[in-house]
């Protein structure tokens, strides 16, 4: 439906145009004697103006017809009083899937005429949508006809359009963020309400499938203590760290050697083999660590003696920071390339060798630049999502054994979300509580490292 | 200090050199090494799936215990049974098989064999009637036995396959009725519960859908964008702000982009769940920022003096950008878009979040269908317990790096034709 | 003239850039506590030159230097030779004042350091002191030793550049157009310094400054073109040259 509309909008506009290049700038040079702009600007104004804002409501229709449609068939539940907002969505949705034939198990009768309503509902949107569009293409087709009539300045008029679609796509990277924050917080709040904040951000025991209890005779789920974050953020913490501890030194050591040492050739051929490895997908080191790395540990342990789980945080954490070497070498090579050469002929004109030159004159005068770069790091390894849902574990303790099982946000925030969710359930909203504590820790690591890197370049630019 | 001091500290001061650049040489190799190890291991337990074993059976293609003759239609022989037949091929294999063992004969094949024999026999249907020797395929668990990722020297307890199974198996192998074949229902199947008929079709289609509502969204946008921000935009508050976001969101894990997903465009904009449209979308916006940041820089490479011969010829800035710099700047825009797609392909955790990881077993044919994509196919798998998924996985994987390669291989080469230009 | 003892002396000397030969033939004898000024255009390979004398060339891959350089007689253009020996006897300093981001202080201790001259912080404190004296900066930053040597002025940078030459007791300076960053003042001073450190040290110093070259040299040398056309006493250059391109040049007619 809506392809033919997108289609339909298009070959209108294809039209307008052709007929802006030559009746309209004809009829215009007849009537003026000359023309303010070429023809073709006359022809992509109309354009423009028959399909920009035909496309505009097109898609605002699309994304808020559903919303109306809910709001006029759930005014008569709102009547009731013991039906609290998580109830609707759930009636709604019940109804949704009977008009789309989609609902399994036994049909409530008192949902059909509700369902049909809403196929009727549905149809008249469709049309009203129609007879809207094909109304505001006339108007704008119209209004714009007018303009060029008068001879208007078409190319000044056509590039400011141009501009302002440009800032539109541009102010998108505004309205994601927006977008995720306004998501995120919205169910956040509902947890937080339920949950308080306190108790999330301190509290020890993690085990939100009890908060799932939820049976006839208590209405009320236990929330109490099952939602408390620490173990959460410790085992986050402790896999990233592992990951730097792996991540930092080789990357390190490799962005010097490829920055100092190695000649054009080797750099040539080692610096994109390195960076091979972030482009890895992550799922692919997760299928690593669980299938081949964890149980390599196991193995190990029952020679030496030790117990380790074959879901370790010490298997997640070391291939996860495998992932990340790339992140640190190829910026840590970056850095180092911006200082200047002049510091290094300093240092060699005084008989320092290559390494003392480094560690003493070049890694000092590039020290915020790797550290923005080590951040940068942090905050990937922080966020890493596949490899610790499958080969960290799920178990949310405070250990610092890291030949167990560990857990970190990003896994419970899977593992909560995988499947089928309702929306009214503390722990669907838990996980967006998680989420916005991610979003927010790495946005200030973020920040940090960007400006940083920012400075450290300026000083050398 | 006299010059043997000296000469120990020289020595010192060298050794602490070479010592430096080892731990460089060192690290790299270890970098390497991992890599290496990472491709090796995937391969050699991937490649196998790319083939399967099949059995050859002398299959009687029964006119009575079909129940069909030469002029029964094509709907009516799909709906009648070829297990019969294919019974009592089985038993045939060993005649003397106790009644308590005959099961275990019938499981040598797949659940898939009467399909397969249904479909010889709706393109041959001239062999009613007759005895024919057909390829079967090998349930999974003998065929991970017979390509060697499974030892035959455990307990039976211990395997899902029985001794009686195992000799069985071994006769008909010293008959040379044991083949082996390209896989080709791989990459045609969608996913199943059976090992040796699941495939990566469904996921394979949903990959490229989903790929394609991406690229159809993030280029245009970031395109644009990218050109506003490097040609048009004021230096005022709100480009500060736009940059600022654009380059936060580059760093923002890809699984808020998840929950951004769910919480706005299923539970707010009710989006038709696990479909390619939808993760498109969350892709899309995820990869916006890692294509309006090469863009850029792509942009910034075009000689100020083009511009600037434009303008001077009386072209508007719209014209000079449009004309002149846009096109010297498209294969290094089109290289940054590439690599910011293959980013895409391989991302897995927001299409979780939004569904994808339901279990797909029909092939997808528009957006709006629900599918897998190869990377949540790679997790789905790699939870499983059957053996033979394993090897699944990991040829999974190796068709999802082919791709990436695929794309890396021409972002690097349009680089290096937009390098020579300039250079 | 008498006990004039022979510094440096190069014997046909090539230096290659890649393919493009940058110098040829170079046979020149530099004299000990003297100073001696290359001077010729942009691009003639003075600054090639004086780079060969501490294989500071080594740095850039495609350089090649052929030929023979010796200081006090030894060869120092082989290949199994220590250059940081070298560099150790052989100290520069470069057209932009180029302080490490480290105090001032260390700035000056880093050659010290490396080279294990200083035995304890009470000497190496000496030889941080007297080499800021030397250099004529010490009374400037004698107070602030602890800030950062790219806080100071661009002639006190290049005075600083020049102490931490001097701390680890170079027998020749090298002086790679040490004033053309600098504002008149600054050069005034550092002309006066080179003048006081020519009784401990040889200098060769690089300039564009035919004035410069004029004032502080005993001896100059005219390049063109990767060749060395003119070395002389720099009365004889200045007053009397032998050759026409340098007469034209000193005049001003070209460069």
């Amino acid at each position: 439906m809506n392809l033919t509309i997108i289609i339909l909008i298009l070959i209108f506009s294809l039209s307008c145009f052709f007929f802006g290049k030559t009746k309209v700038s004809n009829k215009i040079k007849i009537s003026r004697g000359k023309l303010n702009s070429l023809p073709k600007y006359y022809g992509y104004y109309l354009a423009a103006w028959c399909g920009l804002p035909a496309l505009l409501i097109l898609i605002l229709w699309t994304f808020s017809e559903l919303y109306f449609v809910k709001f006029i068939i759930l005014s008569d539940f709102k009547a009731d009083p013991t039906i609290d907002e998580n109830k609707l969505n759930l009636i709604f949705t019940e109804i949704v899937s009977i008009a789309e034939k989609k609902f399994s198990g036994q049909i409530p009768q008192n949902l059909i005429p509700y369902a049909e309503r809403f196929l009727s509902l549905k149809y008249i949107f469709e049309l009203s949508k129609l007879a809207v569009i094909f109304s505001t293409i006339l108007f704008s087709i119209f209004f714009s006809y007018e303009q060029i009539l008068k001879n208007i300045k078409a190319k000044e008029s056509v590039e400011k359009i141009i501009k302002s679609v440009m800032f539109c796509c541009a102010a998108i990277a505004i309205f994601t963020t927006f977008g995720i924050v306004l998501s995120l917080l919205f169910e956040s709040i509902k947890f937080f309400t339920v949950v308080p904040i306190f108790d999330f951000l301190s509290g020890t025991n993690w085990s939100p499938g009890r908060a799932f209890i939820r049976d006839a005779s208590t209405e009320i789920a236990d929330v109490e203590n099952v939602f408390g974050a620490v173990p959460l953020f410790w085992g986050t913490f402790f896999i990233a760290a592992i990951a730097m501890c792996v991540a930092i030194p080789i990357g390190l050591f490799s962005g010097i050697y490829m920055a100092e040492y190695a000649s054009r050739k080797v750099r040539k051929i080692v610096k994109p083999l390195i960076e091979v490895l972030a482009g890895i997908p992550t799922v692919v080191y997760g299928f690593f660590a669980a299938l081949t790395v964890g149980p390599f540990f196991r193995t190990l342990g029952e020679i030496i003696g030790l117990e380790v789980s074959s879901e370790s945080a010490l298997a997640a954490g070391i291939v996860m920071g495998v992932m990340i070497i790339p992140y640190v070498s190829s910026l840590t090579d970056d850095v180092i390339n911006a200082v200047p050469l002049s510091l290094r002929e300093g240092s060699f004109s005084l008989g320092a060798t290559k390494s003392e030159t480094t560690k003493k004159v070049i890694l000092p005068a590039a020290l915020p630049g790797i550290v923005g770069a080590i951040l940068l790091a942090v905050s990937r390894a922080v966020g890493e999502t596949m490899i610790v849902v499958m080969a960290a574990g799920l178990g949310a303790s405070l250990t610092i054994n890291p030949l167990e099982a560990s857990t970190t946000i990003t896994t419970q925030i899977v593992t909560i979300l995988v499947g089928e969710q309702s929306f009214d359930d503390p722990k669907t909203q838990a996980a967006f509580a998680l989420g916005i504590t991610l979003f927010f820790f790495t946005l200030i690591i973020n920040i940090i490292a960007l400006q940083t890197v920012k400075k450290f370049r300026e000083q050398y630019e | 200090m006299n010059s043997k001091q000296k000469e120990i500290l020289m020595r010192k001061r060298y050794s602490a050199e070479k010592r430096f650049k080892f731990f460089g040489i060192f690290s790299i190799s270890l970098a390497i090494l991992f890599l290496c190890i990472l491709l090796f291991n995937i391969f050699t337990s991937g490649l196998s799936a790319f083939f399967k074993t099949k059995l050859i059976l002398k299959i009687n293609f029964d006119e009575k215990k079909l129940g069909i003759n030469m002029n029964t239609p094509d709907e009516a022989i799909k709906a009648s049974n070829f297990n019969e037949i294919l019974q009592d091929a089985l038993l045939n294999l060993d005649l003397l098989a106790p009644d308590l063992k005959k099961i275990e004969l019938i499981d040598i094949v797949s659940i898939d064999a009467t399909y397969e024999l249904k479909r010889f026999y709706l393109q041959n249907k001239d062999q009613l009637n007759k005895i024919v020797e057909i390829s079967l395929t090998l349930s999974d668990d003998l065929d991970q036995l017979y390509k060697g990722n499974f030892p035959r020297d455990i307990p039976e307890d211990r395997r899902r396959f029985s001794d009686f199974q195992l000799k069985v198996f071994d006769e008909q192998n010293s008959q040379n009725k044991i083949i082996t074949e390209f896989n080709f229902s791989f990459f045609k199947n969608a996913d199943s519960r059976e090992p040796e008929l699941a495939g990566i079709g469904a996921s394979l289609i949903g990959s490229l859908l989903t790929i394609l509502v991406c690229l159809i969204l993030s280029f245009p946008i970031g395109f644009l964008a990218a050109i506003y921000l490097e040609e048009f935009a004021p230096k005022n508050k709100i480009t500060e702000i736009i940059e600022i976001n654009v380059n936060n969101l580059a760093a923002v894990p890809s699984i808020v982009f998840g929950l951004l997903g769910l919480g706005v465009f299923l539970n707010y904009f009710y989006l038709p769940r696990s479909t390619p449209l939808v993760g498109g979308l969350v892709l899309a916006l995820m990869t916006l920022p890692r294509i309006i940041i090469p863009c850029r820089a792509a942009l910034k490479a075009v000689s100020p003096s083009i511009r600037e011969g434009a303008l001077a010829l009386g072209a508007s800035k719209v014209q000079a950008v449009m004309h002149n710099v846009v096109p010297l700047a498209l294969p290094g825009t089109l290289s940054g878009t590439i690599i910011g797609l293959s980013q895409a392909l391989g991302e897995t955790a927001p299409l979780i979040l939004i569904g994808m990881v339901a279990f797909i077993n029909v092939v997808p044919t528009y957006p709006i269908d629900p599918s897998a994509v190869l990377p949540v196919q790679v997790y789905l798998w790699s939870e499983s317990a059957e053996r033979g998924f394993v090897e699944k996985t990991s040829a999974t994987i190796i068709i999802l790096i082919f791709f990436l390669v695929l794309m890396n291989s021409s972002a690097i080469y349009l680089r290096n034709k937009f390098e020579k230009k300039w250079s | 003239m008498i006990n004039e003892k022979i510094k440096i002396s190069t014997k046909n000397l090539n230096v290659f850039y890649a393919s493009k030969q940058a110098l040829f033939d170079i046979n020149i004898n530099l004299k000990e506590n003297k100073v001696t000024a290359l001077i010729g255009p942009s691009g003639c390979g003075k600054s090639t030159f004086i780079r060969c004398l501490n294989r500071m060339n080594d740095v850039i891959d495609i350089c090649k230097v052929e030929g023979s350089i010796k200081i006090d007689g030894d060869e120092i253009n082989k290949k199994n030779l220590d250059v940081n020996l070298i560099r150790e006897k052989v100290g520069m300093v470069f057209q932009k004042p180029n302080p490490f981001p480290k105090s001032i202080y260390d700035n000056v201790a880093y050659g010290p350091r490396i080279h294990g001259l200083a035995e304890n912080r009470e000497s190496l404190d000496n030889i941080v002191e007297n080499s800021l004296k030397k250099a004529a900066l010490w009374d400037e930053v004698k107070d602030r030793l602890n800030q950062p040597g790219t806080g100071l002025s661009g002639g006190q940078q290049q005075r600083l550049c020049i102490a931490r030459t001097i701390s680890i007791n170079p027998e020749v300076i090298l002086m790679d157009e040490p004033c053309s960053a600098l504002d008149p003042i600054a050069t005034a001073k550092i002309e006066e310094l080179i003048d006081e450190l020519k009784e401990t040290y040889t200098i060769v110093i690089v300039t564009h400054s035919m004035s410069q070259a004029a004032r502080v040299s005993n001896d100059t040398g005219f390049f063109h073109l990767g060749k060395i056309l003119e070395f002389n006493s720099t009365e004889k250059i200045f007053k009397n040259p032998d050759n026409k391109l340098t007469q034209d040049y000193i005049t001003g007619r070209f460069g």
